[in-house]
């Protein structure tokens, strides 16, 4: 294939000697991270494009042999469910880092900040006046209909009115280069601890690098995420108990857990570890006896985490431990019922939540969503599903996602039954064309579809990661980044420009 | 530190040394039942006694014999006595206890495991037994000298050493008293070649060497006995292991209650000679001293692994 035939980005402009790896780079009309439209690298990215072009084939695979060997060697894993066997496998790694200008960072990271403060006030309201239904902003039914609403945190007043304490937010940025939200994870999103291992390896793997560039760190994350929590403490002793609550071994984000609980000094418990007695007070099991907690970070969806209020079946939670929260004895994070903003069909309401609660205009996009509950947006859909993407409103992880350019027939059909049996269920958007950047597949450098996923810590304060977890799809052409269906992950470069 | 996690790491540790001893006396044995003349050898039953495995195995109906019983005692998943399930239930532990632990003990732990599942199965007839049996003995070794030389002294270090130690009581009073009772049941004339028993005995107790120096070349019953369980300074001797655990113990909370076995064992240990024991004593005082092991292990476990729940 010629490159020249199309329009876009076009690598070798002039009489340029074009270095194999490099040979027909090109990314038709998306927005590249790495390449602007002359052809020419983006100023953060010039000394990073230089070094790849310095490098010959054989030296760009012992770089990447040298990641795949730091990866194993510092045990980074995950889990992949599959049907007779969980098998933890190496987390897949690009060695060419994604950078964005630390200017064009900032006003992103506010925006995040914004966000979080609405969605936050709108958790809050929705246990409390709700006061947005009887303003007629968001019709009642679908938030009060949501399973994600949880009747039992009605009432509830947590410290700070902080609910979502971490919240992980997937951005996107289209052909105009423009960030777009694409979700809001609100329940127990995960992926930091690879951002940091990301980091980790690049700087093994590309120590030359750091010495021209001025990278913003990422490491202070648990540090950040242990000061968040700690505000949280309802005693205020100055060394509060904090433990990592996961569901186990057999759970996809275990490595993640054990990493955070080892890297702020918590110790990892499971359910089993922790009890509430008769004055609603959590305890930890230990070999001195029983020592009280202060706060929870839960790796536990709200379902499973205590059985007394929610799912009776739940092997994985703390009995009692609603009761404990509810009696303001111990902070839980994020706190129980976070997730009622958590939903794809919420998601379409934020902008309008910014205006309300903070009286202020959203400075971040939101991509246009039609909610297959409302007749007209429904016909849409239905007509238009080969142009967009369908969604569940209420899943994680990619599941249930009909892509319609890249679905066939069959599947199409299916997904429309679906929207007209249960059309609170599922939203549709149009399909985004996510950014690009130079990712190393099949031993040359190909342009890859990616998007990030920040992290914000909320409680006394908040704080964005710089940067985040960059997920790219390592398919051609393909648009799922998730780890567990074949998406990889570059450390992602937030870059201080010289004047 | 958590009562799951120092239970883990307990486990962890008393199944390392089971896969270890395992390992270690069916070596010696299938060695021993190929030196010694027909008509005076033991059964092969003599090997699953030892490790209470005898009862499951005639369950499943498996007629006695050298295969059956090597493939139920290496790779039988289901056999709890097997090296296969200890080396498993090990690994199993360790996975979750990683963070407590130093980073290399969760990879050769893994790879233990690995290997054994690759091998075991193959490792049953008389040509491949011995090069499996061997590499479980050094991997084991490797695993224990990783964690003496790098495991930070701390509770996690004490309840690995608690269980390490406390498996090494049971294996070797089992040993004793399992070998002392099938020599002295034999219906045998010729007893010329029992000291070729004996010398296994302490073989698979890794201490053939010490006694030979210590005592002389030829083993002898109750010298060898006496040996393994009042040489205070044989690694897995009764006083030595007993000695260790109240040692390491007494750092933690709690601990008077837990060691008062250990107390009893040792006055018991005290005054015995095995010159001085009938077969039928023997047997008594060997089961006294398991009884010490199993209330040592009961009492660590209500004290610290369970923790109350006030």
């Amino acid at each position: 294939m010629h490159s020249s035939e199309y329009e876009g980005v076009v690598l070798g402009f002039g009489d340029e000697i074009i270095n194999p790896l490099w040979k027909d780079y090109y990314s038709d009309n998306f927005f590249d991270e790495m390449i602007a439209s002359d052809g020419m690298p983006r100023n953060a990215s010039k000394g990073l494009y230089d070094f790849f072009n310095s490098i010959d084939e054989k030296e760009m695979q012992d770089r990447r042999t040298a990641g795949e060997l730091a990866i194993r060697e510092m045990g980074v894993s995950f889990t992949v469910y599959s049907a007779d066997s969980n098998t933890d496998r190496d987390w897949p790694f690009d060695v060419i880092p994604r950078t964005i200008e630390g200017s064009e960072w900032d006003p992103v990271s506010e925006s995040l900040k914004q966000r979080s403060r609405a969605l936050n006030e709108f958790i809050h309201d929705v246990y409390n006046e709700q006061r947005i239904f009887s303003d007629g902003i968001i019709p009642s039914e679908i938030v009060l209909k949501s399973p994600n609403f949880k009747s039992a945190c009605l009432g509830m007043s947590p410290p700070f009115r902080a609910w979502a304490h971490i919240c992980g937010t997937d951005l996107v940025r289209d052909t105009d280069g423009e960030f777009y939200v694409l979700e809001d994870n609100l329940r127990v999103p995960s992926g930091v601890a690879y951002m940091l291992e990301n980091r980790e390896v690049t700087k093994r793997i590309l120590p030359e690098l750091f010495e021209h560039y001025d990278i913003r760190p990422v490491d202070d994350y648990p540090l950040q995420l242990y000061k968040m929590l700690a505000s949280l403490s309802p005693r205020k002793n100055p060394k509060p108990t904090i433990v990592v609550l996961t569901p186990g071994i057999f759970n996809s984000a275990y490595f993640e857990h054990a990493f955070l609980a080892h890297s702020m000094g918590a110790e990892l418990v499971e359910g089993g570890d922790l009890f509430v007695d008769d004055h609603n007070i959590v305890f930890k099991r230990t070999i001195d006896g029983a020592v009280r907690v202060d706060v929870v970070y839960r790796r536990i969806d709200d379902d499973f985490i205590d059985p007394e209020v929610f799912r009776p079946d739940s092997m994985v939670g703390v009995p009692g431990i609603m009761r404990a929260w509810r009696d303001n004895n111990v902070a839980i994070a994020n706190a129980p019922g976070s997730g009622v903003a958590d939903d794809k069909v919420i998601y379409s309401f934020v902008p309008e939540m910014i205006r309300y609660y903070l009286d202020e205009e959203p400075t971040l996009a939101s991509v246009e969503t039609y909610l297959c509950m409302n007749e007209a947006d429904r016909i849409y859909v239905l007509n238009n599903i080969e142009r967009l993407v369908v969604k569940p409103a209420n899943e994680s992880g990619g599941q249930g996602v009909l892509i319609g350019p890249h679905s066939n027939r069959e599947e199409k059909e299916k997904c429309k039954e679906s929207i007209a049996k249960q059309p609170r269920n599922y939203i549709a958007q149009p399909t985004l064309s996510l950014s690009t950047a130079p990712t190393y597949v099949d031993g040359k450098i190909n342009p890859r579809h990616l998007d990030l996923r920040p992290f914000i810590l909320h409680g006394r304060d908040i704080w964005v990661t710089p940067g985040g977890l960059t997920r790219v799809a390592l398919k051609r052409g393909s648009l799922v980044v998730n780890s567990s269906q074949g998406g990889g992950s570059k450390d992602t470069w937030i870059v201080e420009l010289k004047e | 530190m958590l009562a799951r996690v120092a239970d883990r790491v307990y486990w962890m540790a008393r199944y390392l040394e089971r896969a270890e001893s395992i390992a270690r006396v069916t070596n010696t044995f299938s060695h021993l039942m190929m030196d010694l003349p027909i008509g005076t050898e033991l059964t092969w039953r003599t090997l699953l006694e030892i490790f209470e495995a005898d009862k499951d195995f005639r369950k499943q109906e498996i007629a006695y014999g050298e295969i059956s019983t090597l493939e139920y005692m290496i790779a039988r998943p289901e056999n709890m006595s097997s090296i296969f399930y200890s080396v498993k239930a090990a690994r199993e532990n360790a996975r979750t206890t990683r963070d407590v632990l130093p980073e290399e003990v969760w990879e050769s732990v893994n790879e233990l495991y690995v290997y054994s599942k690759e091998f075991a199965h193959k490792s049953i007839d008389r040509r491949n037994r011995f090069n499996f049996l061997t590499n479980i003995v050094k991997r084991c070794h490797a695993l224990n000298g990783l964690l003496m030389t790098s495991q930070i002294r701390d509770h996690t270090y004490r309840f690995i050493k608690l269980g390490h130690l406390l498996e090494r009581i049971d294996i070797t009073t089992r040993v004793v008293g399992t070998v002392y009772s099938a020599v002295e049941s034999r219906d045998v004339k010729n007893r010329a070649f029992d000291s070729l028993i004996w010398a296994g005995l302490l073989e698979s107790l890794s201490a053939i060497g010490n006694y030979r120096r210590s005592i002389g070349p030829m083993a002898e019953p109750h010298a060898a006995i006496n040996f393994v369980f009042l040489q205070g300074r044989l690694p897995r001797s009764l006083v030595f292991c007993f000695s260790g655990i109240r040692k390491s113990l007494t750092c933690l909370n709690g601990h008077e209650k837990v060691i008062e076995p250990i107390d009893e064992a040792l006055v018991m240990l005290d005054s015995f000679n095995a010159e001085k024991m009938s077969p039928k004593m023997m047997k008594i005082f060997v089961q006294d001293l398991q009884i010490c092991a199993e209330r040592l292990s009961l009492g660590a476990t209500s004290m610290w692994f369970s923790s109350s729940s006030s």
